[in-house]
């Protein structure tokens, strides 16, 4: 597979890895942007706006929008995490230049009052959705307790009180200092042709103004606080644990990933021996979850409320364990075997490609081969990841759980 | 929808399908027992979600730890589910750790240790799966659904009933084990990176000495069932939860794939609900702003199918949301556009393609197509037949099949109100729940 890249003048990064034996391509934006870039009074804004963009442009209405990704038979959607929100598609070859001709059209939405309107109604459904998921729930409200305070434990959706409040005009602002070109990579891959990407990309996006975006990424907090909500409606135990970990830029990121995967895989893992073999729980991993500047091991444990007790009792006893004699050369080897398929397999498809070469962009500024990363996880010795435990010590976490009354 | 297929058949009946992708380096693989919810016996409802776990509790000389230990070794990704027809295991793996991987598969079939410890673990992990639904009211609905559509035995609950689970034993259960790993049903369907005469080889080794090979008459006992029920039942049930939404899962009978109009439905169900610009999104969540979750899928079991929806919405708009869709379904047969029917056609060819760049949706595709068909469809026939179809030949199919009755399911605060066609048609079904 081939590597390209350039840079437009106006700080616009558009990279591509040609694989021309792929069946399909994929192209994406990733914005630099999300919920933790907001302010509480606008909290909600990153996700409802990459809504909007799908609302059309000055001219084109939404429903030509849907119209025009569908006559390609696109499968295209957009997502909005706590840092970057991305707009991708995955296509066969000879509709790849008119899908990415549209998401570059759509990158200059119109943002129009009325179709804000009738699209706050949907983020409030959407809330609403959610707040039915208490596996989703948990973890957002543990997030928001970890980080106590600090913008990275933003909801990614808002509140119903913040999106109600919200306003278009705070919406634009946003995007205009947000999706400046500088801020977001344009990333292709799989079987298409990178000249003339190229040439789209300088004719049409060119005369998109540079802004000074930036992102400040002061020391987050890690709070230890424990809190337990009750919901009459729910039957079973949902907990969430947090504790910190290495960031996105950090070399040691390959180690975090594979103890996550000793500690929480679905199964063989450390909790999957201690808790679901033993039925105590139906559910409980960890994985690690790399961010920009910080990071943070998650865990998501579910069970009934009697047991509740004493299946953070045996996670206390396997965190301690952890500390005390570390992991073995099996544990992680096994890891590594699980970890090492997982890449290729992902890699295999170029909508699974193109989430990794965008990441490794905007995290890094780097082109990482599957190799590279495959490479890096070999590498990764039972002395790096005893240390890790060392420094981190994950028996010191955050927890909130949502449960029956 | 192989572009080509490999096929051999054991001397037991056993069938082996094999899709070679050349870009690939993984393989994947699934078993399909018939083992589903459906063919299970009478008041055992949740023993597949027992087995699947049960098996893999030891087998051949490893205990539950050294088996899984050796395929994590393998790296597998390991995916068992039960349906309502079998008990699908399989995985997928980086290619040169297949031969391996099937070793073990196959003391999983024939060779599991089934522990009485070991299986009070498999039940208890499947009585808490069933009482976690009660938490995730979105899967909830559309199992009710089907279980409210499909005639019995074919709606059963593939999760299970608290009730009949705890009534289940080790020793029926082997039972069932016993009746239904029938390898003269079974199929084996691996995609990606492979070599056919290898595996072929080794399946006559491994499952052609085998004694289990024995008539079932499960699956012939309960297509004989359906035989005598329909599934056209006007019916609605609503289960009360104190939860954000109302979850709404409404289907109406269609053709099945065995049918010479299925992809007109196909097409008439993409036009509904393929794409962004298909009618329910339009209508439901882009004019009028009713739900963020709204979609609707052909889906189809051997021997009936639906069209099967499902939307989630706040309740004080759930009467519009249901009146909407409803309203979608039945203008669908007053006409279509051309454009409709063209972006219709590109989505379905399109994903067809998508789709094949995958091993692990590959193997569980041509598995698929033989069970439902007895063979398994090139990806030109299926192509070739999507563009056969068009606006004609769709609101043709719409006019002769008429969507009658919906049998509907609601989970939520609220209830909704059906039209009512004639009194004596319908049903009413109010249960209480939490």
């Amino acid at each position: 597979m081939e590597f390209k890249k350039i840079t437009l003048a106006n700080g616009l990064v558009v990279i591509g890895e040609i694989n021309k034996s792929a069946k399909s391509a994929a192209m994406g934006f990733f914005v630099k942007t999300g919920s933790r870039d907001e302010t509480r009074q606008i909290n909600g804004v990153s996700h409802f706006l990459e809504h909007m963009l799908f609302k059309g442009t000055e001219n084109r209405s939404a429903f030509e929008v849907n119209e025009a990704f569908d006559r390609t038979g696109a499968q295209f959607n957009a997502f909005t995490s706590e840092e970057n929100t991305v707009f991708y598609a995955a296509v066969l070859p000879e509709y790849f230049v008119e899908v990415t001709e549209l998401w570059i059209e759509l990158m200059r939405p119109a943002l129009r009052d009325e179709d804000f309107n009738i699209e706050k109604a949907v983020i409030k459904e959407e809330i609403a959705m959610y707040k039915d998921l208490p596996s989703f729930d948990v973890m957002d409200r543990c997030r928001s307790l970890y980080f106590d305070g600090h913008p990275c434990g933003n909801s990614v959706l808002g509140s119903e009180e913040s999106i109600n409040n919200l306003t278009a005009e705070q919406m634009r602002d946003y995007f205009a200092k947000r999706y400046a070109p500088n801020n977001m990579v344009l990333a292709c891959a799989g079987n298409f042709d990178w000249e003339q990407i190229c040439s789209i990309a300088e004719n049409s996006c060119s005369r998109w103004q540079k802004q000074t975006a930036e992102r400040k990424l002061e020391k987050s907090p890690d709070s230890q606080k424990k809190r337990r909500v009750e919901k009459p409606n729910l039957v079973r135990e949902h907990i969430c644990l947090m504790s910190p970990a290495v960031s996105a830029q950090d070399q040691r990121r390959f180690a975090a990933s594979l103890l996550g995967t000793i500690v929480g895989d679905d199964v063989g893992s450390r909790f999957f021996w201690e808790l679901v073999d033993k039925a105590l729980a139906e559910t409980a991993t960890m994985h690690f979850a790399a961010m920009d500047g910080t990071g943070a091991f998650c865990s998501y444990i579910r069970c009934s409320n009697e047991d509740m007790s004493g299946v953070l009792d045996i996670i206390r006893s396997v965190f301690r364990s952890l500390s005390e004699s570390g992991i073995t050369e099996d544990e992680l080897k096994k890891a590594k075997n699980k970890t090492l398929s997982a890449l290729v397999i992902k890699n295999e498809l170029p909508i699974g490609r193109l989430t990794d070469l965008g990441f490794n962009w905007i995290y890094s500024q780097q082109h990482r081969s599957i190799t590279d990363d495959i490479d890096a996880i070999k590498a990764v010795t039972v002395d790096d990841i005893c240390s890790l435990i060392e420094r981190l010590n994950p028996g010191k976490f955050t927890q909130f759980s949502i449960g029956p009354a | 929808m192989a572009e080509k297929l490999d096929k051999h058949i054991l001397k037991n009946g056993m069938v082996v399908l094999g899709e070679p992708m050349e870009t690939v380096a993984s393989a994947a693989f699934g078993f399909m027992l018939p083992a589903g919810a459906a063919l299970l016996p009478t008041g055992c409802c949740g023993a597949g979600s027992v087995i699947a776990d049960w098996i893999f509790r030891g087998a051949g000389d490893k205990n539950s730890r050294q088996l899984s230990d050796a395929l994590d070794g393998l790296g597998l990704h390991r995916a068992s589910s039960v349906s309502s027809s079998h008990i699908t295991i399989g995985a997928v793996m980086e290619a040169d750790n297949l031969t391996e991987a099937l070793d073990l598969y196959a003391d999983v079939i024939l060779e599991g240790k089934l522990e009485e410890e070991q299986f009070e673990l498999a039940k208890q992990l499947a009585i808490d799966e069933v009482l976690a639904l009660d938490d995730d009211p979105r899967q909830k609905v559309m199992l009710k659904l089907k279980e409210q559509f499909y005639p019995p035995p074919w709606g059963r609950s593939t999760i299970g009933e608290i009730e009949e689970l705890k009534t289940l034993t080790a020793e029926k259960t082997r039972q069932i084990i016993k009746d239904n790993f029938n390898l003269s049903q079974t199929i084996l369907a691996v995609a990606g990176k492979y070599d056919f005469n290898t595996i072929c080889r080794q399946m006559e080794d491994l499952f052609e000495t085998d004694p289990l090979v024995h008539h079932n008459p499960a699956e012939r006992r309960a297509a004989r069932d359906t035989g005598q029920r329909t599934t056209k039942a006007d019916k609605y049930t609503h289960l009360n939860n104190d939860g954000a939404q109302v979850h709404i899962a409404l289907c109406t009978e269609t053709v099945k794939p065995t049918d010479e109009d299925y992809y007109n439905a196909r097409v008439a169900v993409s036009v509904l609900s393929g794409g962004m610009s298909a009618r329910l999104f339009t209508e439901v969540r882009e004019k009028r702003g009713l739900c963020y979750a709204i979609a609707a899928r052909y889906h189809s079991l051997k021997y009936a199918a639906s069209i099967m929806c499902y939307a989630g919405t706040t309740p004080e708009k759930g009467q519009e949301t249901f009146d909407v869709i409803t309203e979608q379904f039945n203008r669908l047969g007053e006409g279509i556009s051309k454009e409709e029917i063209e972006r219709a056609k590109v989505g379905l060819k399109a994903s067809l393609i998508l789709q094949s760049e995958s091993s692990s949706s590959r193997a569980g595709g041509i598995g698929n197509d033989y069970y439902m068909l007895g063979r398994v469809r090139s990806l030109d026939e299926i192509k070739s037949k999507i563009e056969q179809t068009s606006v004609d030949s769709v609101l043709s199919f719409l006019r002769n099949n008429k969507f009658k009755d919906f049998t509907v399911v609601t989970i939520g605060p609220k209830e909704i109100k059906r039209k009512k066609k004639k009194a004596t048609e319908a049903t009413e079904n109010t249960e209480k729940d939490k």
